[in-house]
């Protein structure tokens, strides 16, 4: 075996000299004490992202084919969509981003995760918590209010677990051995503080004791948008930069970018939301404020992006040989991609054509598919083996995975973005007629479309079912290890 | 950057300041907003809608109708709202005073429903398109709601109740198809979209 | 009403100054100094500068190796 690359169990055991053997038992401890823990964490959320990506097919199969299930009342488009929604970003990409978020800072704090089984007790009761929403959804509970449909009874459950899952990650940054405070850690606890006041707020102001007429909007789009820019965004930004020094062993490119890229993303993001609003009944100036703060996302944006792809710069050969690797640069790449695409759909000229159609799906799928969803694969191939310490089983069903969520997600970004451009231009064009079954029509231009989403679906789901297997058979492996009580090459004897 | 503290602060005072002015400052603009007397009709505007109509808006809004449908007019010159006649003059705050949750949407899939209630006003037109948008709609990607009706064995002569349906969507005969309470409620509140007020701020 | 337009103003004035003062902070303490040197800190003895960490599992892909 060459020696630039040796194998993750090679890496993992233990080396001559004392020193070396007491980091490498350092890190066995941390990654030790987060193992029962993030297992939970990602078990959870690939059912989630299983369960998510069945209602998805469902809804998209419905936009072309309405009869499809039609008279199974919890089963329509209006309640399967929000369950998807709900199952994938508070279901799979939440309890992923947790599990993430915990392992990079036990990490890069060097100091081990203390009393997981709080962690494990909110993990719990966080997915019986969306199991509870995702139910009241389809049960025709749904509050109607985007991104936070799940009904009220089942939200204080997610708060309470939320917040607990929280302090703990700061009372693990509290314990810290590591003086230095790298670029990740700032992201992470970032996002960690700023989940909870977006999510408490929101729901105090539109469900608990909700505003009056329009504020109820502001406080909608401020929250959703804050959901990506302030929670997800953070994490996967700040898991690439770890991953893909770490994966390289290059450090990133410039490190003083990465000061302003965080803090103009601090800055500049959570005034965004208000451009989900362009020509709606609010008030101009705060349309203004967001279409502006938009814009200003170019900043962190380019630094992050230039950060990220200069520390790749020259080693592209190596995602010949790294999987994590795949997934992460798919992620950065996305990430820039997706945001300058972003800041050009908040211009109020081109917002007047894509607003209201499906190119805004798209835009969301870009960011939370092909940015996040993707650098949170490439984490869970990273975690995982190092946790348990076994390997993956099978390098082809993680190509399959890779190959299946690239192809898919790309299959259902591009034709969505061109179909609703057009959906948009046909729509701000009063000649077209809106329905009209023998006529070039806003409604039927979009079947073909939507068509082609279906099928999109279907490669997708292809990839989400490779990676189940290579997941369930790791663990069978894990389990397999463990009953044979085959002390683990590392954790033996220090 | 190495000092924890200063970090939080930071990360406290950004979420802040668009906390202050996404959230407090449009509620201090907004939040105590009154109904209007209308000058040409001497009405007062907007009113809360009658019982039937709210229970309406609960199945809108339990069958998520808002990802599909918008419930905002732009104004003259930016889309082409007015133009296709989904409203006589753009839709503005004061219009959304009594709904709960407001539901502006961000989709059209399907029109803009912020007067529905003027551009259709019968009852059995929105029936039928409920039942199954092809009857009025053809080729409409609209979901059918047919759980929201009954099919049930006929009397002699049709009772007063039934759907009356053009005959390649009717029953076999011998049965009927009968609203339920949920789709009269849902069209009652589909009526009561009507954002046509002359409101002095829409002009 | 009165206490809201308090809360807006003082913030107005109270948000930024406090950033002001923690960027002066931040800049005198040498927050922003060495700041290529925290990018190493993710590395060490055992995973050094120029290792990779991670390739697929199984035998080795590429047949550029020198296996006997």
């Amino acid at each position: 075996m060459s020696a630039t690359s040796p194998s993750i169990l090679q890496a993992l055991s233990p080396s001559d000299t004392e020193d070396v053997a007491q980091r490498r038992a350092l890190l066995a401890e941390i990654d030790a004490s987060c193992r029962g823990t993030l297992m939970l964490f990602f078990g959870a959320a690939l059912v989630w992202l299983l369960i998510g990506t069945v209602f998805a097919l469902i809804a998209s199969w419905k936009m072309h084919s309405p009869d499809f299930l039609a008279d199974i009342p919890w089963l329509t488009f209006g309640r399967v969509r929000p369950a998807h929604l709900n199952a994938v970003v508070f279901g799979f990409a939440s309890e992923a981003a947790i599990a993430v978020t915990l392992w990079l800072i036990c990490r890069l704090c060097r100091a081990p995760l203390m009393h997981g089984w709080v962690v494990n007790i909110a993990g719990v009761f966080w997915n019986i918590g969306v199991a509870i929403g995702i139910g009241g959804i389809l049960a025709g509970h749904s509050t109607a209010i985007e991104w936070l449909e799940i009904p009220g009874y089942a939200t204080p459950l997610l708060f309470v677990s939320y917040a607990l899952i929280a302090i703990w990650g700061i009372i693990t940054f509290r314990f810290r051995r590591e003086k230095h405070l790298y670029v990740s850690q700032w992201y992470l606890l970032a996002a960690l503080f700023w989940f909870p006041w977006l999510y408490s707020a929101a729901q105090i102001l539109l469900i608990m004791e909700p505003v009056r007429g329009v504020v109820q909007a502001t406080v909608n789009w401020w929250f959703a948008h804050n959901v990506l820019g302030l929670w997800f965004t953070p994490i996967g930004i700040g898991a690439i930069y770890y991953f893909i020094p770490k994966v390289l062993g290059i450090p990133v490119y410039k490190y003083s970018l990465s000061v302003i890229g965080f803090w103009s993303l601090a800055l500049f993001y959570n005034w965004n939301g208000m451009h989900h609003l362009v020509g709606g009944p609010l008030p101009a100036w705060l349309i203004t404020v967001s279409i502006v703060a938009s814009v200003m996302m170019t900043i962190p944006v380019v630094t992050v992006g230039l950060n990220h792809h200069f520390t790749m710069w020259g080693s592209f050969h190596k995602l010949k040989d790294s999987p994590v690797l795949r997934f992460m640069v798919f992620g950065g790449m996305s990430y820039t991609v997706t945001s300058l695409h972003g800041v050009l759909l908040a211009l109020r000229s081109v917002s007047e054509v894509t607003h209201f159609t499906h190119s805004t799906i798209a835009h969301a799928h870009q960011g939370m598919y092909a940015f996040f969803t993707m650098v949170m694969f490439g984490a869970i191939y990273y975690i995982v083996p190092r946790i348990i310490q076994v390997e993956w089983p099978s390098a082809r069903l993680i190509s399959i995975h890779f190959w299946a969520s690239a192809i898919g997600i790309m299959l259902y970004i591009v034709p969505l973005i061109i179909g609703g451009t057009l959906q948009g231009v046909a729509m701000i064009n009063p000649d077209v007629p809106f329905l009209d079954p023998n006529k070039y029509s806003v409604v039927t231009m979009t079947v073909p479309y939507l068509r082609v989403r279906s099928v999109s679906g279907f490669i997708i789901l292809v990839g989400h079912l490779a990676f189940a297997t290579s997941f369930i058979w790791i663990v069978a492996r894990w389990i397999k290890a463990a009953r044979q009580h085959q002390p683990t090459p590392i954790v033996s004897n220090v | 950057m190495n000092y924890g503290p200063i970090i939080f602060l930071g990360v406290f005072l950004t979420i802040a300041s668009s906390w202050i002015g996404l959230v407090l400052i449009p509620q201090v603009q907004f939040g105590r907003q009154q109904e209007v007397k209308i000058e040409e009709t001497g009405e007062i505007y907007p009113t809360v809608r009658p019982g039937l109509a709210q229970q309406g808006m609960e199945i809108y809004k339990a069958n998520g109708c808002i990802y599909c449908h918008s419930q905002q007019v732009r104004p003259e010159g930016y889309g082409a709202d007015i133009a296709r006649n989904w409203g006589q003059r753009r839709t503005v705050s004061r219009d959304y005073l009594h709904d709960n949750p407001v539901m502006l949407g961000t989709m059209r899939t399907g029109p803009d429903l912020s007067n529905i209630g003027v551009r259709q006003t019968s009852v059995l037109w929105h029936l039928q398109h409920l039942y199954n948008p092809q009857i009025t709609s053809k080729g409409s990607i609209m979901p059918p709601f047919r759980f929201l009706f009954e099919k049930r064995k006929a009397g002699d002569k049709p009772s007063p109740d039934a759907l009356a349906l053009p005959k390649e969507f009717a029953p076999e005969p011998g049965s009927e198809i009968v609203p339920k309470p949920e789709a009269r409620a849902l069209v009652q509140y589909l009526l009561s979209l009507k954002a046509n007020a002359p409101l002095p701020e829409a002009r | 009403m009165t206490v809201v337009w308090i809360l807006f103003v003082s913030s107005v004035i109270v948000l930024p100054a406090a950033a002001l003062l923690a960027l002066r902070w931040a800049v005198r303490h040498g927050e922003f100094k060495n700041l290529q040197k925290t990018a190493l800190s993710i590395f060490d003895e055992e995973e050094p500068v120029g290792r990779m960490t991670d390739r697929f599992p199984g035998p080795q892909r590429s047949s550029k190796s020198s296996q006997p």
